[in-house]
C-alpha cells in the first residue's frame, strides 16, 4: 500500500528497520585476525609497566602534580630556577614522550583529518586566535579548519615545491598547524623512539623543541579526558613552540635551519 | 557477535601484558561487528576491511591509555569508525554509497520472490537507500540501535556524545530518515491483517 512517508510513526520506522537488520546484506566478513596478529607480532608493544606511567592520563597527572610540588619547592627555594623548569616542562598543549622501543607500524601515509577544507577568512572567523602565516612560504595552498576543538585548530598545508621536498608521511611538502594550547593540555603527544632526537630550544625566544631524525608517532586527542584517539600516524622533522596561548606546530622533511627560517616570521 | 564483557576485561588486560593470543581471541571476536560498521560508513567492502585493520592495530598499540575495566566494544568501534571515515574519501563517494548498497541489496537476493515478498524487498531497499543518503552520524546511530543493537551507554562511548543525548540522537535521526524517504514509498502489508 501506498503511504505518506510524514504519516510513518517512529514505532513503525523502527520496527522497520530493525526487521532490516538481519536481512542487511553484509560483503562477507574478511578474516583479519590474520593480518592484524601479524602487524603487532612484527612491531611489539614497549612493555606496559614502562609505558603505563605515561600512557595513562591519571598516572601521568599524578606524576606532573609531584613534578610541580618539586618544581614550586625549588621556586621558593631559588627563584631563578622557576623559568628554567618552566621551559623545560612546557610548551603547552605538546606532550613529548621517550619510549624505549619500536614504534608501532603504520602505513606511511594515513590520511590526516585536517577539519574541513576552508578559506583564510573562514578558518580564521573559526578560531580565538589571530592565525600566523609565515612570510618565508606565502599563502598556504590549502587551509583547514577543525573548530570542534576548544579554541580551534587551523592547519595550513604548502605542496612540495623546488628547496621543499615531499613528507611521505604527510603527502605534503610543509604542513603547519595552529591552536590555544592553553586550552587543551594533552592535545598532541608525541612519543619518539631511539632514531629520533629531542632538543630543547628557543623559537622567537618562547619555549620549544625540535624533533628530527626518525619519524615519531604522533597522537592527537581530542574530547576530555576519554581516551578518544582522533589521529595516531607518524610525523617527520617538528619544530614545535607556543607564544602566548598559540601553539605552533611546523612538520616537514627541512633541516632545522630552514624550519626556524620558517618559524622566524610567525609570533 | 554479543560481547562478553568480564572474558573482554580478562583478554584486554592479558593483551595489554603483551599477549598476543588474547588479542587474536579479540579480533575474532569483533571482527564482525568492525568490519560491518566500518561498512555502514564506507558503503565499500575494500575500505571497510581496511578500517576495521588499521582499527583494530591502532586499538592494540593504544591499549596502554585504555582505561581498566571499561567495554572494550564500543571504545574499539569509535576506532574503527574514525578510520572509517578518514577512508571515505570523497563527496561523490556519499552520493555513490546509496547506489552501490542499493545494488548489493540486489545481488544478495536473487532468488525471485512473490508479490509479497517482493513488497518487503522494494521496501527494504529503499529503507537501505535513503540510509545512504543520511549523514554518517544519523546512519551510525540508527545502526548501532536497531541493526547491532548496542546500549544507550556503549552508544555515547561509540559516538563519543553524552549519555543523555543518546535518545535525542535517535530520534532526530529517525526525525531525518522518514523526511529522506520517497514520498511514493511503498509499506509492506502488514502480514495476517490483510486478508478481509
Amino acid at each position: 500500500m501506498m503511504a505518506d512517508p510524514s504519516r510513518i510513526s517512529d514505532v513503525v520506522l523502527e520496527r522497520a528497520l530493525r526487521d532490516l537488520g538481519p536481512n542487511y546484506s553484509y560483503p562477507p566478513t574478511p578474516n583479519l585476525s590474520t593480518a592484524v596478529r601479524r602487524r603487532i607480532v612484527a612491531q611489539p608493544v614497549a612493555p606496559v609497566r614502562r609505558l603505563a606511567l605515561w600512557r595513562d592520563p591519571r598516572r601521568l597527572a599524578l606524576v606532573a602534580a609531584v613534578l610541580l610540588v618539586l618544581a614550586t619547592a625549588a621556586a621558593l627555594v631559588n627563584p631563578t630556577t622557576r623559568d628554567a623548569i618552566a621551559h623545560f616542562f612546557h610548551v603547552r598543549g605538546v606532550i613529548v614522550n621517550r619510549v624505549a622501543s619500536p614504534l608501532p607500524s603504520l602505513s606511511p601515509v594515513t590520511p590526516l583529518d585536517l577539519g574541513r577544507r576552508a578559506s583564510m577568512d573562514e578558518a580564521q572567523s573559526a578560531v580565538s586566535f589571530k592565525i600566523g602565516v609565515p612570510p618565508a612560504l606565502g599563502v598556504p595552498d590549502a587551509v583547514y579548519v577543525a573548530s570542534g576543538i576548544p579554541g580551534g585548530e587551523v592547519a595550513l598545508a604548502y605542496l612540495p615545491r623546488p628547496g621543499i621536498p615531499l613528507v611521505k608521511q604527510t603527502g605534503l611538502g610543509v604542513l603547519i598547524t595552529e591552536f590555544r594550547g592553553d586550552l587543551i593540555p594533552g592535545f598532541i603527544t608525541k612519543e619518539v623512539g631511539p632514531g629520533t632526537t629531542v632538543e630543547q630550544t628557543s623559537v622567537n625566544g618562547d619555549p620549544g623543541w625540535w624533533i628530527a631524525g626518525e619519524p615519531h608517532t604522533i597522537i592527537i586527542q581530542v574530547g576530555a579526558g576519554n581516551d578518544q584517539m582522533e589521529t595516531l600516524r607518524l610525523a617527520a622533522n617538528t619544530l614545535v613552540w607556543e607564544h602566548g596561548t598559540v601553539t605552533y606546530r611546523i612538520e616537514s622533511a627541512l633541516s632545522k635551519t630552514d624550519a626556524f627560517r620558517i618559524a622566524g616570521g610567525l609570533p | 557477535m554479543e560481547g562478553r564483557p568480564l572474558d573482554d576485561i580478562a583478554l584486554v588486560e592479558r593483551a595489554r601484558n603483551g599477549d598476543v593470543n588474547a588479542y587474536e581471541a579479540l579480533v575474532q571476536q569483533y571482527q564482525e561487528l568492525a568490519f560491518r560498521v566500518a561498512y555502514q560508513v564506507t558503503g565499500d567492502a575494500a575500505d571497510a576491511e581496511d578500517a576495521a585493520q588499521e582499527g583494530f592495530v591502532n586499538a592494540y598499540y593504544a591499549l596502554g591509555r585504555f582505561r581498566s575495566g571499561a567495554p572494550f566494544r564500543p571504545w574499539l568501534l569509535r576506532i574503527v569508525t574514525n578510520e572509517a571515515r578518514n577512508r571515505r574519501l570523497a563527496a561523490h563517494r556519499r552520493t555513490a554509497l546509496a547506489e552501490r548498497a542499493l545494488r548489493a541489496q540486489a545481488s544478495g537476493e536473487a532468488a525471485p520472490s512473490p508479490e509479497a515478498a517482493a513488497e518487503a524487498d522494494e521496501f527494504r531497499s529503499t529503507l537501505v537507500a535513503t540510509l545512504g543518503r543520511l549523514s554518517d552520524d544519523d546512519r551510525l546511530v540508527l545502526a548501532y540501535r536497531l541493526f547491532f543493537d548496542l546500549s544507550e551507554a556503549e552508544m555515547a562511548e561509540a559516538l563519543n556524545c553524552p549519555k543523555g543525548t543518546v535518545k535525542s540522537r535517535l530520534s532526530r535521526a529517525l526525525g531525518r530518515l522518514r523526511a529522506a524517504l520517497p514520498a511514493d514509498i511503498r509499506m509492506p502489508s502488514p502480514t495476517g491483517e490483510n486478508d478481509g
